[in-house]
């Protein structure tokens, strides 16, 4: 029988198959026999796929472990948000996600045209096309599969391992690192941008084939989005590692985050082309479509990187099967972009026009596309390269002796020449480009001078790096390079920006202003982006290896040298889950019916919340009330040594039950008591899946306290993960402490003083705004 | 036109011998894939899955714990790690005296690292001869850190 699930995704191939015949027909043979059912055929496909992925969240929130994605993703404890958000924790999820949100777009571009245009109706196949590839794919490799249709499942009912109907009790969970907020709002974002890409790669392609006018209008608007989409999923990824991977910055050139990077990269050199292409046909009339073929192609290229074993990073939780089928659809894409763009090339005539010289919009501009063009390069070939030297020879190699020395070493001069010519363009103005070009000659002169300036350790590359020493000789020579050498560049770029902002503030009607504020916006907030990465990656403070002891609660102990500090204020554990079953019997229980339980053997689960240590020559006696949430119990113990516990930790402990004991040392009568040894004492076993361990700590330097919060370590048989205390200050600087799960008895810590992130979010909350600002204001086409 | 082609081509020059020279000298100066079995911090560790077999064996016919480092190519931390914590003369001379050493890589060994819950590298983990877990380490810890517990785990060992 085939899942509910699989057969809406059948229908809506079916529904897809029938419109792209409709359009077909329409467009070449002007058939109109179908094409009224066009329109609805796509609506409706949209509306079963709405479906299918509410089924599968449906699944997820009641715990439909029949499902093997559902069992894979998500487990009974996990809170309902999370049981929604493991609807795309995997790739099936995901893949199902992408083509939704394909097939809203095609509804959309269906409903708002009803393909009255043939440029409307060409870009509706191209998407198509690409919407019942994808669904192709999704079916490969469905999200409703049944856990029956498992190859182990299957060998284990065979050999009778379990029963032919087995259905699992419990899920696997979902990891560890994805049950945080930051992991709920990040895939959405990322696969929407991915999917919205598809309709300006579609429009580009049928511009290519066609000379299709107003193309770029339509592309130029989903291009936006889906620059705002991706660009806001790689900050929410950035922030996801700064405040949940403990990675201590933003971004560390992970392969899949740098995936993602580079279509945005591409992307933003096609905003620009697109911007100047739409003032005059003529202008970069092959670079535009070209870079929007090129950014759809990387896209499938990240989606590939993401799931792929190849590129083993933060965010490979699953294998794919799918991967050869991306890449042929890949070279498809790519054969036919080459193809058609090299047919537009041949066919352009051979424009005859005035030598403007060099220094005109269009050439810096151009020079700009092809600087984004390069970095997109570095970041591609940075982590290609190794995967194809590891596919071809069985060699592992780095790119560099530190993987992030390749991309900020490369990165850096071709930042700073974009810089130089986000400076001159957006101030460019043809009456007084003699004095502009004095400006850009001036700082490019500063930026070469401060290449040259000694720092004790502000250069591109590392020289405190143990690494430093070995470097390739070109290496170190760009290594050697002061990065105050940014700043000229980059205080000239914010000053244009400045400028352009003030010349657009006084603009009169209303519709070029806004977008002019956007554009300005957009601009100050990548600046800002790069001024906080290049600060906190230059001056963060890193004191590593630091432990407190549990017992040291509430004293200020130090962390090795610099003079810092902390101090635990408390420290608990406890389960994400809030009706966790605990091992053992529930204290109310006992409290009720001593009766039943007095002189047995006795198990019960609870917090510590008091305990008493008393020498009891030649051994310790120690008294434990422990707290399970539903009454207290006491537990005594003898041990050679006064027992090493805190209040707060969980523990399980075993052994006889004693009703009205009067203890001698303590003076006071139990009316129940717990007779066990230090052995039967044990930290409770993992009660739930996720087991939170949090520390609140207060941090010191010297004798002010520069930041407190708490740092939580979370364990669970799918991975762990580190929640770092994160403290802001209005000044910029962070105080992040990483605390890594209790160990012997002590708390590890590490410290790391970083500043300048706050510039980072304010640049990324600026570009938010911006390009919404610039989405708002249709221009007139 | 003319100026256009000529940064194009000029572009496309610079991009030609960017990926051939960086292609060919991460060939020459970063090969990760140690066929001498000797990674950064310059210790000898058994590798793969086979490898924490033989360990295992080695282990008790020696009553040594072993340690499980987790690490990957990608894994920027670990470098670091490798040289200045891993490579401390002090923990390396304890390590690779007192020690079995496995190293796991997260790409390749995927199912060890999973049942022994390791998702991101650099991870140890310190195990008694028979396989029972007896402490973890997540992270690129400092050796100030990492010395007491491969002391402690080691007399924990001799101790049984």
């Amino acid at each position: 029988m085939i899942p509910l699930g699989d057969i809406l995704l059948y229908a809506t191939l079916v529904l897809s198959v029938i419109a792209l015949i409709g359009l077909l027909l329409k467009d070449f043979k002007n058939i109109e026999y179908l094409t009224k059912l066009v329109t609805p055929a796509i609506i409706i496909g949209a509306g079963l796929l709405i479906s299918a992925f509410i089924l599968l969240t449906y699944y997820f929130v009641t715990g439909n472990y029949a499902y093997d994605y559902v069992w894979q993703y998500s487990s009974r404890d996990l809170p309902v948000i999370y049981k929604i958000s493991g609807t795309w924790a995997g790739q099936p999820g995901t893949y199902l996600l992408w083509v939704l949100v394909i097939y809203l777009s095609a509804a959309w571009l269906a409903w708002t045209t009803k393909h009255s245009t043939a440029l409307s109706r060409r870009t509706q196949i191209i998407t198509l096309l690409s919407g019942i590839y994808l669904v192709i794919l999704t079916l490969i490799q469905t999200p409703f599969k049944l856990i029956l249709d498992r190859p182990d499942v299957i060998d284990m009912i065979a050999k009778g391992q379990l029963a032919a109907d087995f259905l699992p009790a419990d899920g696997n969970g979902l990891n560890a690192l994805l049950v945080n907020f930051w992991m709920i709002v990040h895939p959405p974002l990322m696969f929407i941008g991915y999917a919205t890409m598809t309709i300006p790669f579609a429009a580009a392609i049928v511009y290519l084939v066609t000379k299709a006018d107003g193309w770029e209008e339509l592309g130029r608007q989903w291009a936006r989005f889906t620059w705002l989409f991706l660009g806001m999923g790689i900050a929410v990824g950035g922030v996801w590692a700064y405040l949940v991977l403990g990675w201590g910055g933003f971004w560390a050139w992970d392969p899949v985050e740098t995936a993602s990077f580079i279509p945005w990269l591409t992307l933003t050199g096609f905003l620009h082309a697109a911007a100047l292409h739409r003032k005059d046909k003529s202008t970069f009339s092959i670079a535009a479509p070209i870079l929007a073929a090129v950014s759809f192609i990387l896209v499938l290229y990240a989606a590939i990187v993401v799931r792929s074993g190849l590129f083993n990073s933060v965010h490979a939780f699953g294998d794919t099967s799918t991967g050869t089928l991306l890449i042929i659809f890949i070279a498809i894409i790519a054969i036919v972009s080459i193809v058609l763009g090299m047919r537009r090339y041949l066919e352009e005539p051979d424009k005859v026009e005035e030598d403007r010289g060099f220094w005109n919009k269009t050439n810096i501009f151009y020079v700009s596309l092809l600087l984004f063009v390069v970095l997109a390069f570095i970041s591609f070939w940075g982590i290609t390269f190794p995967a194809f030297i590891q596919l071809t020879q069985g060699l592992k190699v780095g790119v560099a002796s530190d993987t992030k020395n390749f991309f900020n070493l490369w990165s850096y001069p071709f930042t700073i020449i974009l810089l130089l010519a986000l400076g001159f363009c957006l101030n460019y103005n043809e009456k007084n480009k003699e004095e502009q070009k004095k400006t850009l000659f001036i700082v490019i002169g500063l930026t070469i001078v401060t290449m040259f300036l000694r720092t004790e350790n502000f250069y591109v590359l590392d020289h405190s790096s143990p690494f430093w020493v070995r470097e390739p000789a070109i290496y170190k020579l760009i290594g050697n390079i002061s990065v105050v050498s940014l700043f000229p560049s980059m205080i000239y770029a914010a000053w244009s920006t400045i400028q352009r902002l003030l010349d657009y503030l006084r603009i009169k009607s209303i519709r070029p202003r806004i977008k002019g504020i956007g554009i300005a916006i957009v601009h100050f907030g990548m600046i800002l982006i790069l001024f906080g990465a290049v600060i906190s990656a230059n001056f963060t403070q890193s004191i590593e290896g630091g432990s407190i002891p549990l017992a040291s609660k509430g004293e200020i102990v130090s962390l090795g040298q610099g003079g810092y500090a902390a101090k635990i204020i408390n420290f608990s554990t406890g389960s994400l889950a809030e009706s966790a079953p605990a091992a053992g019997i529930r204290i109310s229980e006992i409290n009720n019916n001593p009766a039943d339980y007095v002189n047995n053997d006795v198990k019960v689960t609870g917090k510590i919340v008091d305990f008493i240590n008393v020498p009891t020559p030649p051994t310790n006696t120690t008294y434990i009330k422990i707290d399970d949430g539903t009454g207290n119990l006491w537990i005594a113990t003898q041990a050679d040594q006064p027992l090493n516990i805190q209040n707060g930790i969980e523990i399980t402990a075993n052994g006889l039950m004693v009703a009205n004991f009067k203890s001698n040392t303590t003076g006071t009568t139990y009316d129940l008591i717990i007779f066990t040894t230090p052995d039967a004492i044990t930290q409770a076993a993992p009660s739930g899946n996720y087991n939170v361990q949090s520390v609140q700590l207060e941090i010191y330097n010297g004798n002010n306290m520069i930041g407190s919060g708490t740092a939580q370590y979370l364990d669970s048989k799918t991975g762990s993960g580190t929640f770092p205390m994160v403290h802001s200050s209005i000044t910029g600087t962070d105080v992040y402490v990483i605390f890594q799960g209790l160990s012997g008895g002590s708390v590890p810590l590490t410290l790391k003083i970083i500043p300048g992130v706050n510039f980072a979010w304010v640049g990324i909350i600026f570009f938010a705004i911006g390009i919404i600002l610039i989405m708002a204001v249709r221009s007139k086409s | 036109m003319r100026t256009k082609k000529l940064v194009s081509i000029l572009v496309l020059a610079l991009i030609i011998a960017f990926a051939y020279f960086s292609y060919t000298t991460a060939l020459s100066n970063f090969t990760l894939s140690d066929k001498n079995n000797s990674y950064l911090g310059g210790i000898k560790f058994h590798r793969a899955a086979a490898g924490l077999e033989d360990g295992f064996q080695i282990a008790q016919q020696e009553n040594k714990p072993v340690m499980v480092y987790f690490w990957a190519i990608w894994c920027q931390y670990c470098a670091r790690f490798q040289t200045d914590t891993l490579g401390n003369p002090e923990v390396k001379n304890i390590l690779e005296n007192d020690y079995v050493l496995v190293a796991m890589d997260l790409d390749i060994d995927r199912e060890v690292a999973q049942q022994y819950g390791v998702s991101y590298p650099p991870y140890l983990v310190f195990m008694d001869p028979k396989g029972n877990v007896l402490q973890r380490v997540p992270g690129a810890v400092g050796p100030d850190y990492l010395l007491p517990i491969v002391t402690q785990v080691r007399e924990q060992v001799r101790g049984k």
